[in-house]
């Protein structure tokens, strides 16, 4: 066995490995401070103008040092992988209101239901109303079957965690 | 030198990766659906097909013979982790619109068949005139495909916050990846007739 092609993967690997590090290590605050931000701006998006806390993964917003809400992030599974679902619970338990962070569904067709018009419904539901019609007061969206309940199953597991 | 001139010429037209070459089709096909998302794409791809080219040709006498697939793809990976590292921290909007296709230029065939096929065997040099012309002519054909796409399939163009609605009418069919084959078919017809290619 020759011991050129071990040295000259053993080199590169590990030449690699050193500037992936250096390369992590410049980006990682800037991408911490990127993802914070981006939820940061989700949250503003349900409860304008507030300024949230985070304790155990939820968070509690706060206007003029008001409790005013929590928000939960929920991952579920949807039609094309997981999907993080970010519920704004107001504090007599009705829905502030949905957003979709982050998704795989098929493009036009699966994204109807993650867009923000048709997550606007849930704003002002109570848990017993977390059904699809005629049961409860949630229209689903044909075509969309899978990625309208994973949303649903989302927000009545954030209902029941907050 | 007339040679190098080809070398960067050849990619545009005449060896163009996706109407000639047919490689990287998929996500070609998955990410042609925006202009700008084409864009997007195309600077990801050129960073990483020049970088990696220009290093496999600046080490290509050092490669054993027999590891050398083993090699490109370690260069290959490290180089689109940090474009994805990149693109995190500075632009996770077009991560969050290329998703999976940013970190799968990996195994993207075009970036390894340049390797295999010119980067290895010529000088550094040639390498980036081949490099260079091989991402204008991927550049060149997402690009034009992503125009007629998005123009037909959703009646406008939108380009960095701008929306420009031009068509009364748009067919949805163009968006999804079936519209993509029909656009790009037609392309290559096109060229084909007129001798482009």
């Amino acid at each position: 066995m020759e011991a050129k092609p071990i040295i000259a993967l053993t080199l590169i690997c590990a030449l690699w490995g050193m500037v992936l590090g250096f390369v992590h290590q410049l980006t990682e605050a800037k991408i911490k401070e990127a993802e914070q931000k981006e939820k940061e701006k989700q949250l503003l998006q349900i409860f304008p103008g507030c300024t949230f806390e985070e304790e155990n993964g939820i968070y509690y917003c706060y206007s003029e040092n008001q409790l005013v809400g929590k928000a939960v992030e929920v991952q579920v599974r949807g039609y094309g992988g997981p999907m993080k679902v970010l519920v704004g619970i107001r504090i007599d338990n009705t829905i502030q209101g949905v957003r979709v962070l982050s998704h795989n569904e098929t493009r036009g067709i699966g994204t109807k239901a993650t867009d923000p018009e048709y997550l606007a419904q849930y704003e002002g539901l109570a848990y017993e109303q977390l059904a699809f019609r005629p049961e409860g007061e949630v229209e689903a969206i044909t075509g969309a079957t899978i990625t309208s309940t994973a949303i649903l199953q989302a927000v009545r597991e954030a209902m029941q965690h907050a | 030198m007339p040679e190098l001139g080809w070398e960067l010429k050849k990619g545009l037209a005449k060896k163009n990766p996706i109407f000639m070459l047919m490689l990287g089709l998929c996500p070609f096909l998955a990410i042609s659906t925006s202009v700008e998302n084409a864009l997007g794409m195309s600077a990801a791809f050129s960073f990483v097909l020049l970088g990696s080219c220009l290093l496999v040709s600046c080490i290509r006498r050092w490669v054993p013979r027999n590891v050398r697939i083993p090699i490109f793809v370690v260069i290959i990976s490290g180089f689109v982790t940090v474009t994805e590292l990149l693109v995190r921290a500075y632009s996770p909007t077009l991560r969050e619109r290329l998703g999976i296709f940013l970190p799968l230029i990996t195994v993207n065939c075009i970036v390894l068949g340049r390797i295999e096929a010119f980067a290895s065997r010529r000088s550094p040099l040639e390498t980036v005139a081949d490099a260079l012309g091989m991402a204008g002519g991927f550049c060149l054909a997402i690009t034009s495909v992503a125009l007629i796409r998005e123009l037909v399939g959703t009646g406008g163009i939108s380009f960095f916050g701008h929306t420009w609605t031009l068509l009364a009418q748009s067919i949805y069919g163009f968006q999804l990846s079936p519209g993509g084959f029909i656009v790009m078919g037609v392309i290559l017809a096109a060229l084909k007739k007129k001798g482009v290619i």
